[in-house]
């Protein structure tokens, strides 16, 4: 048992060590991922709570929460620079195309809301 | 010596007739049926014995034409037309009508909204017969039977003749006899039948009473008789579905002017009646059967969303409407406001999902509003009215009823205000990443 | 020396060899898209721009309604003529990708000033879209396995008879749009995994968006690539881009489903839609173990496992043991009929006799899949293997969509058309591969052949035998073409020669032996090629004429005499609605509703939907009840006519009494007083003289051969082969008011209630009779 703390202790030490190298960028962009998915939360605590009557706001609610978080990962997947795969899109294209599939997936959002 | 100024006198005189019968006929309302009938006999004696029921016939307005029941010219309708309105069948013994008419001709006149009074008696032919069993009334098969009451009969000089009857088992209706009670009892003299009772269609006016019994007068009984006791029917009538109206009844004497005229007693019974109830019993139930009284109309169908006007041609689920329609009876003379508080409206579709008793304004107008089902499809306002001896009356209307549009659901929902916050906080998010997504340092 | 000009000179060659070869390319697609569009106009030439079948004409009267009245009244629109007197929702019930589709296309050409009828637009939807779906399916195989595969996988395609058969000219159904749907989407998704790009990956959720609103077979869709990519990630093949190919696709994709009214919430809750959910949870799974990887040491990473398998394990099993219990409490465990029957064969004829009485719900025989795919079921097997050599992401995914195609067609016939292009794009590939090889083959041999000794010509990046080296772009021209003939398969030949190996390189340089064959069997196969291909499109050809051009509204057959045309049907929607008022009610059996209210324009009772099994029932009860019942039960539901299909005179195989034991079966389903035994003679069912009282009482019996003995006197049955069982009868309840020419179809009115009821005296034989027996003094004095 003390081995596996201690193991344990390590783990999340070498953990928060090796995270703190990534760039900042991409540390943005986690943050964003992580309010998003607190936010799906939220309303799946929501409708635990209250039922889940108006099914279509509920669930465009949370499923554009996780959109975003889906997308912002797919963003930083190609803006990371240790990612071999994408070394010859340039960060701007990326971006672009983050944000059309923001914009369709908001799109139908608020179509599916109300 | 016709002076100028007579012969202006005598064409005012000509043609005044003419123009108060014009005036009349102008201002009298279309009654359901037409005043000509056809009366048909066997023999032409019948004219001048049944005389006063066919004078109080022909003072209520009907044209009659007397005919034999054989006479070679005769026929109903000519060139697609019917000639007459009514029939009279006063031949019961004819085994053969003359000219185009032949039982399938009366039972179609019948059928294309026609009525008729029908007479038997113990001569009774098989055409006779046949016409009533096609009405639904069947006659005793034995041709010699008739009716015999030991106990209900009326007193006579012949002593032991029980054929002559004195009913008294009367319809309770007011429509088919009248508002006023016949008090004395009908007498009757003939054959008697019977009628199915899971026929909906044919009604017994006047019922032998129970100790009554069908057989040949003349001869002992070797079996027990088939028709006894209230099953006998002395007088039916019967209302086809079109609302024709045929009367059958069991004794051609029924209608005589002596029948009508003479007194009657019944057997066991001190009371002596000065006349017969005969005279009232015929004159009412020819009225009825000839739709002087309960025949229904039913006009104006209206139906509309509450608050609105126009009729339309679609109605959507949880809508409140209004449904209104005018039903009046015809009195003899004119259409007066039918009062009833038993009319109902079906909200239909395979079922009634809204069934309800509409309200009257006393003045013909028969109105309900309600809320449409919560159920959408094709449905049908359905009155479907049946009394006692009224005409009935069965319309629909047919409707859609649709579902909500996209656009008649509530607008925003309260207990989904988090998730259009969180959907629009998303999209605020968004922005703001992106913002600082490119121009941090 | 000579090297560097001649290399120079070899690349300028080289673009112009390019650009030449991308304009043959373009070139062929527009022949391939004009070959797709004009085999499928048999039907047009042979009979006429008519819509086919049953389901065409119910998808033309929306069509027609939402030219008419614009789209929110289709959205909104109750249809209260049809599934009287329930009506139906058609904006919440339809897939309305095709409608809106043609609709869209009716629209444009009108704002054009090209006066075309809404008729004619969707008569020709079907081919115009299916040249898209050969473009699509260009465009798919060119990034499995490059352009030449390409172009032979779209002229494949392009006259494939599976397609054909559901996308003449006429055949105006949801398959005709769906499939070039399915291919597209598809493509984009391949192109996403190849290219790692979210513009493609937003571009393929759109293109699920229109698979979604067009056809139910999108279940396939979004089944078939979570199937794949769990695929990837088990054999090892887990790449970001696969992420980026697939989550943006479950989110968008399901959010784009949910707004398709048909399908509505079922996009969420539905069995058929949780492998999706349940495949993208474990890709973040993956994503995240792959990630922890690249941050962490190796020891320490396992350290990581340990814990997080433990912990993992635990709430795993709570999750899953909470849906399974879920989706456990439902009766059919969330699948809906149609999909069980696919997974389940048997279900739909144990469960739903509906399901299992539709005829292209049958398996298919096996002559069904030379008839409908022909040379491409020899070629799968060679693309199976080209697929493995190399292995990617694409050419993985080709094969598991082939073997799931072919898995599904063996259940249901109907879900060839899904198969075909899987075959063609396999057997596309498995073509490009061979004729490759063959014509490298040729290319060496005659390079040894007239220069043997110079090997530095092939250096103007001549892809020789002994070493391939993967920087050389350029592909020799071979000038000489060996075969030039001017028939179609000519055109693959061409583009044999400018297939560029330009296989994107993943790999490092390898050293490859290429294969080689000798000359005379590289020209022999070629040959032998060739020639298969003109078999297979002589088969396609054939079978667009005469095997799916039947409108099957129209009938024709040759005789001595020359063509008969019958007409029937149309005749008999056409006295419907010229002789009858615009709200009286018409049953038939539910395979004439669709035409029914399309060409009569009439309310009917049960239609080809069949979303209400009682409703049926009750028809089939009705045909199957003696005359009286089956009154009550028509007069319930306010129908005025009836009408029967019925073959017997001319032969006409697919009438009610053939499909009567059907009517039986359904009807039995819900009412249990009608029992199919009852109307079988020892297990047989028969109409002639041994037939059970039962069978020779019904309704159906009776509408179909009223004074049928009066055709011929002794009232044979061409379809069934003998002499009927009662021949003189009469009809009380019903009375006949129409038969077409050839008595094919026969419309019956409801008699109205009898005036009179009768009473129970029987009727008197004769009145003469009776007549001489009365006596003149019969007659009563009537003044006694």
């Amino acid at each position: 048992m003390p081995r596996a703390t201690s193991d344990a202790k390590l783990l999340i030490q070498s953990l928060s060590n090796a995270y703190a190298a990534t760039p900042t960028n991409l540390k943005i962009i986690d943050l964003y991922v992580i309010c998003a998915v607190a936010t799906a939360l939220i309303q799946v605590a929501y409708m635990g709570l209250v039922g889940s009557f108006p099914f279509n706001s509920f669930l465009s609610g949370v499923l554009s929460c996780i959109g975003t978080a889906v997308l912002a990962v797919c963003l930083r997947i190609q803006v990371n620079k240790d990612n071999k795969e994408f070394k010859d899109l340039p960060p701007e294209r990326a971006f672009a195309d983050f944000v059309l599939c923001n914009l369709v997936l908001h799109l139908v959002i608020m179509n599916f809301l109300g | 010596m016709a002076t100028p100024r007579h012969l202006l006198l005598l064409l005012a005189l000509a043609l005044a007739p003419l123009l108060a019968v014009a005036a009349a006929e102008g201002a009298a309302e279309e009654g359901p049926r037409g005043r000509r009938l056809l009366v048909l006999l066997d023999d032409l004696a019948v004219r001048s014995s049944h005389s006063a029921f066919f004078g109080s016939l022909q003072a209520r307005g009907f044209d009659l034409d007397f005919r034999l029941a054989d006479d070679p010219k005769l026929s109903l309708h000519r060139y697609g037309q019917y000639l007459y309105d009514g029939l009279v069948l006063f031949a019961p013994s004819t085994p053969r009508f003359g000219g185009s008419v032949d039982q399938n001709a009366v039972l179609e006149f019948i059928d294309a909204g026609h009525d008729m009074i029908l007479a038997a008696d113990s001569s009774a032919s098989d055409l006779i017969r046949g016409i009533a069993t096609e009405c639904g009334v069947d006659f005793d098969e034995d041709p010699e039977a008739m009716v015999v009451d030991h106990i209900n009969y009326a007193v006579t000089d012949v002593d032991g003749d029980h054929t002559l009857i004195a009913g008294d088992d009367l319809i309770q209706s007011d429509v088919i006899l009248g508002s006023k009670k016949i008090e004395a009892p009908v007498l009757f003299r003939g054959i008697g039948h019977a009628v199915n009772p899971s026929n909906n269609l044919v009604l017994k006016v006047l019922s032998a009473s129970p100790s009554a019994y069908s057989a040949n007068p003349k001869t002992k009984l070797a079996s027990p008789p088939s028709l006894t006791g209230s099953a006998i029917s002395l007088v039916s009538v019967m209302q086809a579905r079109n609302n024709a109206r045929v009367l059958v009844s069991g004794s051609l004497d029924l209608f005589s002017n002596r029948f009508l005229k003479s007194g009657v007693q019944k057997a066991g019974s001190k009371k002596r009646y000065e006349r017969a109830g005969n005279e009232q019993f015929v004159t009412e139930t020819s009225k009825w059967v000839f739709h002087e009284r309960g025949h229904l109309k039913a006009v104006n169908v209206k139906h509309h969303k509450v608050g609105e006007t126009n009729e339309p041609g679609m109605y959507r689920i949880n809508d409140d409407l209004e449904y209104s329609v005018e039903i009046y009876e015809w009195s003899g003379t004119s259409w007066k406001p039918y009062v009833a508080d038993d009319v109902q409206l079906q909200f239909f579709m395979m079922s009634p999902y809204v069934l309800k008793t509409m309200s009257t304004d006393k003045k013909g107008l028969y109105s309900i509003s309600f809320k449409v089902p919560d159920v959408y499809g094709v449905f049908q306002f359905k009155v479907e009215y049946q009394r006692l001896g009224y005409t009935g009356l069965s319309f629909t209307k047919q409707i859609p009823v649709r579902p909500y549009r996209h656009n008649e659901y509530e607008r925003f929902i309260t207990s989904a205000y988090p998730y259009y916050t969180a959907s629009f906080s998303s999209m605020g998010a968004f922005f703001i990443f992106s913002f600082v997504y490119l121009y941090h340092k | 020396m000579a090297e560097p000009v001649s290399s120079a000179a070899a690349s300028g060659g080289g673009r112009l060899r390019n650009a030449f070869g991308g304009v043959l390319c373009a070139f062929t697609l527009l022949l391939i898209g004009v070959v797709a569009f004009s085999i499928r106009l048999f039907s047009v030439i042979k009979y006429e721009s008519v819509i086919h079948e049953f389901d065409p004409y119910f998808n033309f009267r929306v069509t027609q309604f939402l030219s008419k009245n614009g789209i929110y009244e289709f959205w909104n629109w109750f249809d209260d003529r049809t599934w009287y007197p329930l009506g139906r929702v058609i904006g919440g019930t339809v897939y309305p990708g095709l409608t809106l589709t043609a609709g869209t296309m009716w629209w444009l050409v009108n704002a054009l000033n090209i006066p075309l009828s809404v008729e004619t637009v969707c008569v020709f939807t079907a081919p115009i879209f299916s040249a898209n779906a050969s473009w699509a399916t260009y465009l798919l195989t060119k990034e499995a396995k490059g352009t030449g595969a390409g172009l032979m996988a779209a002229a494949i395609l392009a006259m494939v008879p599976s397609y054909i058969s559901r996308s003449v000219a006429g055949s105006y159904d949801n398959e005709a749009v769906a499939i070039f749907a399915l291919i597209f989407t598809f493509y984009l998704y391949v192109k996403t995994l190849n290219t790692g790009s979210l513009f493609y990956a937003t571009l393929n959720a759109l293109s699920y968006f229109y698979m979604v609103c067009s056809w139910g077979g999108y279940t396939f869709i979004i089944n078939l690539i979570p199937m794949h990519v769990l695929l990837c990630i088990v054999t090892g093949r887990y790449s970001s881009r696969l992420y980026i190919a697939y989550a943006p696709l479950v989110i968008l994709g399901t959010l784009l489903a949910a707004l398709v009214p048909v399908v509505g919430f079922n996009a969420v809750m539905t069995s058929e839609h949780f492998a999706s959910f349940l495949v993208f949870i474990i890709l973040h799974v993956v994503a995240l173990v792959y990630y922890i990887k690249g941050l962490l040491t190796p020891r320490l990473f396992k350290v990581a496992m340990t814990l997080v398998i433990s912990v993992g394990l635990a709430v795993c099993f709570a999750v899953v043991a909470v849906l399974v219990a879920l989706v456990a409490s439902s009766p059919t465990k969330g699948w809906s009929g149609r999909s069980l029957s696919l997974l389940d064969p048997t279900y739909a004829s144990k469960y739903i006799p509906i399901i299992a009485s539709v005829s292209e719900h049958q398996p298919p025989t096996w002559p069904s899949y030379f008839m409908d795919i022909n040379v491409l079921a020899f070629l799968i097997p060679a693309g199976i293997i080209s697929c493995f050599l190399p292995l990617s992401d694409a050419s993985s995914f080709m094969v598991l969509y082939l073997v799931t195609a072919v898995y599904f067609s063996g259940v249901m016939v109907r879900l060839m058309l899904v198969l075909a292009p899987a075959a063609c794009i396999l057997s596309g590939i498995a073509l490009s591969e061979v004729f490759g090889v063959l014509t490298r083959s040729i290319k060496f041999q005659l390079s040894k052949l007239f220069d043997d000794s110079s090997a530095a010509v092939s250096a103007s990046g001549d892809s020789g035998p002994e070493s391939s080296t993967n920087s050389t772009k350029s592909e020799n021209r071979n000038e000489k073409s060996e075969t030039a003939p001017k028939e179609k398969p000519s055109k693959k030949n061409r583009k044999k020669e400018k297939e560029v190996a330009e296989s994107v390189p993943v790999k490092p340089k390898k050293e490859k032996r290429l294969l080689v064959l000798p000359f005379e069997l590289s020209i022999m196969g070629i040959l032998l090629l060739i020639v298969l291909g003109g078999f297979y499109v002589v088969h396609c050809v054939w079978a667009a004429a005469e095997a799916y051009s039947a409108p099957s509204i129209v009938l024709t057959s040759r005789s001595r005499d020359g063509l008969h045309v019958f007409d029937d049907f149309r005749e008999a929607y056409a006295w419907l609605s010229h002789n009858t008022d615009v709200d009286d009610k018409v049953a038939s059996w539910w395979d004439y509703g669709y035409q029914t209210t399309a060409m009569a324009n009439r309310t009917v009772i049960v239609d080809n939907n069949t979303w209400n099994n009682t409703h049926i029932a009750t028809v089939g009860t009705a045909m199957s009840s003696p005359e009286k019942a089956a009154w009550e039960i028509f007069n319930s539901l306010d129908v005025k006519y009836v009408l029967v299909v019925f073959g017997g005179l001319v032969g006409y195989p697919s009438d009610d009494i053939n499909k009567f034991l059907w009517m039986v079966r359904i009807g039995g389903g819900v009412f249990p007083h009608i029992k199919e035994p009852d109307y079988l003679r020892d297990g047989q069912y028969r109409v002639d003289a041994q037939a059970t009282p039962t069978m020779l009482n019904c309704l159906m019996y009776k509408l179909c051969y009223y004074r049928f003995v009066e055709t011929d006197g002794k009232g044979f049955d061409r379809v069934r082969g003998y002499e009927i069982g009662k021949k003189h009868f009469k009809l009380t309840h019903f009375e006949e008011v129409f038969t077409t020419h050839h008595w094919m179809v026969r419309i019956y009115k409801l008699k109205p209630q009898k005036n009179r009821v009768r009473g129970k005296l029987k009727k008197l034989k004769s009145n003469a009779k009776t007549s001489s027996t009365l006596v003149a003094g019969r007659k009563k004095n009537p003044w006694q």
